[in-house]
């Protein structure tokens, strides 16, 4: 657009994931001037969540390897003789080891597209491809098969998605992927052989049977989560939420059951006291041992005598010495506190417990929340509370550099990618717009990550919408633990007639090495032939993607080279399950900023501030506005009276 | 007593065509010369009667993300309708105006009930778009389509008034409701909304 950015900030923040977002909302409410800037075409960084067809545009982004930065180096003549520059990177590294894997038999249609709509976000940028980004998600997949049969065609008229040099340029990448397409072979081949002959034309659609078409159309049904969380109804972010009052943007649902596998059978974890009383599996004593163990670790600290023994063992040894039967030590050790077997201390564990139990019966049975469309609303409303104050908000923005004051070593500008230089006081940035340069001592973790579209829940019930949460625990030393979270169509991430399920866990090796095993255990692919009625109890795969992401969580800042001091890293996400790393981060960052200053506080009910000069009214309390715009219930009569007298 | 459905609207046009203005003249009948680029304000609320319901309109504001053309997802989840405002003395914003409803048939809920207003229409000595063009496009589009001035309290009731008939009437079985959890003080009340 014409219009230009204003070049004069107290703030800039660089990043819209959920840290990023909570500084900025938090610096625009208590005053400060914020521009908030993307690189991107979305909100969210890694803490996105996609549209199946965007999600397909994010996978070809990163299959790519695209590096179309033209190097336009204007930049330079505007650093000045007692200036440096620090330059950003300009790509993101932190996504790596993407491989999709379609299971769900593919139309010969050339031409789905989603239904009344096109790719993400990118409708003013290139609008074009999306059909393209559709059809290309099949290729690094694609066997030879169905690749001839659905994409090849469209691949040759662009030349981007030429299937060759898509898988090419992975190289490296992809190695594995390689493999595992003749791992696939079998079922592929099946599937293959059947796609032609057995198409939707011979058939009428089964209940069940859902294509890959019938998932590009519905694509907007989904919305998928790069990074897999849930918000602990006593979390820092639920508080955080209420008390800004960025909550009334979201609405949540409650995680309806914690779920174990044992034996290679999944279970639900009883947890609340009605959920233990009621329980079928365990017996009447283990009711009683296990409620008894649950109320001592509410209050474990008044009676530091009843594991003061055992603070130098393992949560696990301690639970064996507790009146516990192996399956309630697993349900405890597993599923309520999720700590390790092998690292966790009996405090930690116990601290885990307390918390568990503490969320519960809040919001409901577990002590989980998920955010309907998915986490990823999260950074989004906090970004809209920051345009609410007046931040200023470009995504499609990138960042060339930040300009350093030689003398004082502050930061005092950036130059951005029209050369435009912004000044300001403060630059937060997260960490995967520094480049190599600034961090080149960092040691960063991964992040494996798995998503499977499959056609049925782990756990059948009487109620198809179940939102569940599984921890499948380490299988051998040196690997870690899967937190398989499974979603309904409900919670608004997925279309009817499927689930979303999300694993995650601390890499060891890629993605899909690292959880393969697990997803194998849970799902079977999806095959078109009823496979002789072999009485398939497990889920089928429609769908997987698996793709490794940086953990940039606890950086020590000093890691960082040359950073000025006005110049604040937040990190990308971190493997835990709540949101708490996030909000701490923001809320520390925030108070380096503005000393002094509350952070996130009750705003004025900033809704119904009246937009007028008078300025009597800009401070007002929600009593004193005009009653119409106060959403508030006491109000409601006058509202009412109201419609009659405007209706002049 | 009436049933209350409260019933999200989001605003959607260009930098400077009156979004604000609009609410504003329909919430509190009142207008402001110097009105300053969206500020602070994120949601208005007012309820007027329709039929044997009462349709408590919570109208969303761009809070400025749209200058950049950066609005979120989220700004569009769960709206029963939507304002595209263009301002009738700027062919440009006329033109953008189907940049937003690509916009928002990308990312807003399906069946949204879409209403177009040409405003400044008291301006219509510098008019540069004429109606016929507004309503053969509305028409292409299925949207309703007035021409207000929030200045002079033209049209805008019967704006609102145009959508609350559009809103189809509350299916019992589906009701518009995702059944989510409100946090804050008022889940209780606030989850059974519209029941």
């Amino acid at each position: 657009m014409a219009d230009n950015l204003p070049s004069d900030f107290d703030v800039i923040v660089i990043g819209t994931g959920l840290p990023e977002s909570i500084i900025a909302a938090a610096c625009s409410r208590s005053g400060q001037r914020v521009l908030h800037v993307d690189s991107r075409n979305y909100y969210g960084g890694n803490w996105a969540s996609f549209s199946f067809s965007g999600l397909l545009s994010w996978i070809k982004e990163y299959q790519e390897n695209s590096d179309v930065v033209s190097e336009n180096s204007s930049w330079q003549e505007q650093i000045l003789e007692n200036e440096e520059a620090i330059l950003l990177s300009s790509r993101d590294k932190t996504i790596q080891h993407v491989e999709v894997f379609c299971y769900a038999s593919q139309d010969l249609h050339k031409d789905v597209e989603e239904a009344g709509a096109l790719q993400k976000n990118h409708a003013f940028v290139t609008p074009e491809n999306s059909i393209e980004a559709a059809e290309a998600a099949c290729l690094p997949t694609a066997d030879e098969s169905f690749s001839t049969q659905s994409c090849e065609t469209p691949a040759e008229q662009t030349q981007r998605s030429d299937p060759e040099s898509s898988v090419e340029v992975n190289d490296a990448e992809t190695a594995g992927e390689k493999e595992n397409l003749s791992d696939d072979k079998p079922s592929e081949e099946e599937t293959s052989e059947n796609v032609p002959n057995v198409q939707d034309n011979t058939e009428p659609p089964k209940k069940n049977r859902i294509t890959y078409s019938q998932i590009i159309k519905e694509g907007r049904r989904f919305n998928i989560d790069l990074v897999s969380k849930l918000l602990y109804s006593r979390g820092l972010l639920i508080d955080l939420l209420i008390k800004s009052n960025v909550s009334r943007y979201a609405e949540f649902k409650n995680v309806t059951r914690i779920l174990v596998f044992r034996e290679g059978i999944v279970e639900q974890v009883p947890c609340s006291r009605a959920d233990v009383f009621n329980s079928k599996q365990l017996t009447m004593v283990e009711k009683r041992m296990l409620m008894k163990f649950l109320t001592f670790c509410m209050q474990y600290e008044e009676h530091p005598d009843e594991y003061k023994a055992y603070e130098e063992t393992t949560f696990s040894d301690y639970l064996k010495t507790q009146k516990l039967t192996p399956n309630l030590q697993y349900f405890v050790l597993h599923s309520i506190a999720m700590t390790s077997e092998t690292t966790s201390s009996t405090v930690d564990g116990l601290k885990a417990t307390k918390n568990f139990l503490h969320c519960l019966g809040r919001y409901g049975n577990t002590p989980f929340l998920f955010p309907l469309y998915g986490q990823g609303e999260l950074p989004q409303c906090f970004c809209r509370m920051c345009a609410v104050f007046g931040g200023i908000y470009c995504l499609r923005h990138s960042v060339r550099c930040l300009v350093v004051d030689k003398e004082s070593r502050k930061c005092k500008a950036i130059i951005d990618q029209f050369g435009q230089r912004i000044i300001s006081k403060h630059f937060v940035i997260e960490d995967s717009y520094l480049s190599e340069n600034t961090c080149s001592r960092v040691q960063y973790r991964q992040l494996s990550r798995a998503i499977l579209i499959t056609d049925g829940s782990v756990l059948k019930t009487d109620s198809d919408q179940q939102i569940s949460i599984l921890t499948v625990p380490a299988e051998e030393p040196g690997s870690f633990a899967v937190r398989v979270i499974e979603l309904c169509s409900s919670t608004m991430t997925c279309m009817k007639g499927t689930y979303l399920v999300h694993l995650t866990c601390m890499s060891s090796k890629t993605a899909r090495e690292d959880l393969e095993q697990v997803v194998q255990k849970l799902f079977t692919p999806y095959t078109e032939m009823e496979t002789e009625n072999e009485h398939v109890e497990k889920p089928r795969i429609l769908w997987a993607l698996y793709f490794n992401m940086r953990d940039s969580s606890d950086i020590s800042r000093d890691c960082y080279d040359d950073l000025p001091s006005n110049v604040y890293v937040c990190s990308g996400p971190d493997s835990g399950l709540g949101n708490d790393n996030a909000v701490k981060q923001a809320e520390t960052l925030f108070q380096q900023i503005c000393p002094n200053e509350d952070f996130c506080p009750a705003p004025p009910n900033p809704e119904d501030i009246v937009l007028d000069g008078d300025s009597s009214q800009q401070e007002a309390s929600e009593s004193s506005v005009i009653p119409e715009a106060n959403s508030e219930t006491p109000k409601e009569s006058t509202d009412l009276g109201n419609p009659e007298e405007p209706s002049e | 007593m009436m049933a209350i459905r409260e019933l999200k609207v989001c605003l959607l046009g260009d930098t400077g065509v009156g979004k604000s203005s609009i609410v504003c003249r329909f919430v509190q009948d009142h207008f402001d010369h110097n009105i300053s680029p969206t500020i602070g304000a994120s949601f208005m609320t007012k309820t007027v009667p329709c039929g044997n319901e009462l349709h408590k309109f919570l109208i969303w504001d761009t809070a400025g993300q749209e200058r950049f053309h950066s609005l979120a997802p989220m700004y569009y989840r769960g709206s029963a309708a939507a304002v595209i405002v263009y301002d009738i003395t700027k062919q440009d914003s006329f033109h953008t105006l189907k940049k937003w409803v690509k916009e928002l048939k990308e990312h807003g809920p399906e069946n949204i009930v879409m209403a177009i207003a040409g405003n400044k229409c008291d301006l219509s000595d510098i008019r540069e778009v004429p109606l016929k063009d507004a309503k053969e496009y509305a028409e292409s589009i299925g949207a309703i389509v007035v021409e207000t001035s929030a200045k002079n309290a033209i049209n805008i009731e019967e704006l609102f008034q145009g959508i609350s008939r559009q809103i189809p009437p509350l299916d019992p079985h589906e009701n518009g409701n995702s059944g989510g959890i409100r946090l804050g003080t008022q889940s209780l009340q606030a989850g059974r909304r519209c029941c």
